[in-house]
């Protein structure tokens, strides 16, 4: 799976949760960039991407996830 | 004030240790009393000794704590206000409490039209903890709830109902904070279980760390124990089911302590969270904001005490100089093993909502018994008391609806539907109203649609045919209050629309 395909099921699935499209999204975007996403939104989104993906990410690296870059490294890490 | 004596002298005590830890930064207890010092310098210069009530935004730094204890030791109340809540509403709480000043330690301060304290800019490093006498009837905080009535409802608590809690959590053994121990602090500061959350640390002279605003705070939470190995937890059971699908990656065996407050918790998800803290005590509280944050507790354990009632543990019995009564509709208590309201008696029952006389004459009485007369606190849940002592949580007073003229449990509804439900997902049982103005049940489940059939068909095996949930309506997200509680009247919204569609 190409970045770019995963980059276009990360952001469907931000779609899905948050209910809107006014977000690009960059490596450098961080939830104070995208209305919307915060605590709560952020924990179905991931339990979104989980789904999409078929993958269950690791506690450890969802603590220390702090933009889409790391979002996008951790998925490449799961599916491989 | 015992308390406050304790204080002043924890914080010089532990002036070496570290009292905060924000934003992965430790500030000292020498920090922390140069900031309470400049803050109370600034106070006992700028404001009117009358002037007792002073408000507070709630930023997540070691001013805003400090200025708590600023104005403690100043013989003032604070107000707090979350900066990110409506400024209507904010302003409206300070028109409701008549505040002129403010502490904010905002960059930019928004309530320009106060005399504002810029908590952040203030000069000096000479440490002054030598508090003013104080009134135990004087107030120490004022924290407002939604009131029914759309108008935000104030909790005024006396230094006296301080005293009184921080006198009963001393008396009781099992719970034993340390200066070696790292304290979670995830609480916003408008909202009461704070109180026990910064002061019970500060007294031991503990290490407090705190959640950024900013930040994912269930993943925050994880990192801190993980981290920083914290080992006194408090929080509510919501947290839990964030938490929930990564548990088996949990194994915090530093915790000593883990206390919950402010919602239910589940037997099921208590039981394995406890095996994430293989050390920890787990501590059910109990006890609302007119009654000073705590009125007792059930100390769970996954083998030995898993007492509890439609699947939600046990409240236990009441603390030091606190008395439970149980009384029907019209006040009078109710036999062992009987549903009723919780009523509850002592020193820390506020002196009454702020203003608000009406609210005040429905929500308080007094009950007399043979040594004399009590004034007792609606709290609006139902619970009951078994034979060994023990306090078991029902339901709300406001959550019990009637349909078709009998009596129905919400939290009974929801008990079944869980016990069934395949998918870890939370459920709400709630009275709508149909076309016609009758009362149905709907059944609210958070997540993506799914054929719910099984569960229907085992509840009709449970419940009485006027108990059975009519509708069944999929949210994606369940709209919380600011406090982490469900907000079931905007859940109610989403049945609206559905019967429109």
């Amino acid at each position: 799976m190409t970045e770019e395909h995963i980059k276009l099921k990360i952001r469907a699935s931000f779609i899905k949760i948050l209910e809107h499209e006014n977000f690009t999204l960059n490596n450098e975007t961080t939830a104070d960039d995208v209305d919307g996403w915060e605590s709560i939104t952020h924990m179905m989104i991931i339990s979104e991407i989980e789904n999409v993906f078929n993958i269950k990410f690791k506690l450890m690296d969802l603590m220390n996830m702090n933009n889409i870059e790391d979002l996008i490294k951790s998925i490449k890490a799961s599916i491989n | 004030m015992n308390f406050i004596a304790h204080l002043k002298s924890s914080i010089k005590k532990h002036s070496e240790k570290n009292a905060f830890f924000i934003g992965a930064t430790f500030y000292s207890y020498t920090d922390f009393a140069i900031e309470i010092s400049k803050i109370r310098r600034y106070i006992a210069n700028h404001v009117d000794d009358s002037e007792k009530l002073i408000g507070l935004v709630t930023n997540d730094d070691l001013q805003t704590y400090a200025s708590i204890i600023a104005l403690w030791f100043e013989g003032k109340a604070y107000v707090p206000i979350n900066p990110a809540s409506p400024i209507e509403r904010n302003i409206q709480i300070f028109d409701i409490t008549e505040v002129k000043t403010v502490i904010d330690s905002s960059e930019e301060p928004l309530y320009n039209t106060y005399h504002i304290i810029p908590s952040k800019k203030l000069q000096g490093i000479e440490v002054d903890l030598d508090y003013k006498e104080i009134n135990s009837e004087s107030l120490a905080y004022i924290l407002f709830t939604s009131g029914s009535t759309g108008h935000p409802k104030g909790v005024p608590i006396t230094f006296n109902n301080l005293e009184s809690l921080v006198d009963a959590i001393n008396a009781e053994p099992e719970f034993n904070l340390k200066p070696s121990d790292r304290c979670l602090q995830m609480f916003e500061l408008t909202f009461d279980f704070s109180v026990v959350t910064y002061l019970f640390p500060l007294l031991a002279g503990s290490c407090i760390y705190t959640i950024p605003k900013h930040a994912i705070k269930y993943f925050y939470i994880f990192k801190l124990i993980n981290e920083q190995k914290l080992t006194v937890l408090t929080m509510v059971p919501s947290i839990l089911n964030y938490l929930r699908p990564y548990f088996s990656e949990i194994n915090a065996p530093h915790v000593r302590y883990c206390s919950f407050g402010g919602g239910a918790l589940h037997d099921i998800i208590a039981k394995e969270w406890s095996a994430c803290l293989p050390n920890g005590k787990i501590f059910n509280y109990y006890g609302p904001t007119e009654f000073t944050v705590y009125s007792g507790f059930y100390p769970y354990h996954k083998d030995t005490h898993t007492k509890a009632l439609n699947g939600i543990i046990a409240i236990g019995t009441p603390q030091k100089n606190t008395k439970y009564l149980i009384v029907n509709e019209n006040n009078k208590e109710v036999p062992i093993d009987s549903v009723g309201e919780l009523c509850l008696a002592g020193p820390q029952i506020t002196p009454g909502y702020w203003k608000n006389e009406e609210k005040n004459s429905t929500s308080f009485f007094y009950y007399e018994t043979d040594g004399g007369s009590d004034r007792y606190y609606k709290t609006g849940d139902l619970c009951l008391k078994d034979s060994d002592g023990d306090y078991l949580y029902s339901g709300r007073v406001d959550f019990q609806v009637k349909i078709r003229g009998y009596r129905v449990e919400l939290a009974e509804v929801e008990y079944h539907a869980k016990t069934k439900l395949k998918k870890k997902t939370s459920v709400i049982a709630i009275d709508i109203t149909n076309a016609l103005g009758n009362s149905e049940l709907g059944l609210a489940i958070e997540g993506d649609a799914f054929n719910t059939d099984y569960i229907m068909d085992y509840m009709k095996t449970k419940m009485a045919d006027y108990m059975m949930p009519r509708h069944i309506c999929f949210i994606k997200e369940f709209p919380h209050s600011i406090n982490g509680k469900i907000d079931r009247n905007k859940l109610r919204t989403h049945f609206k629309s559905l019967n429109k569609a």
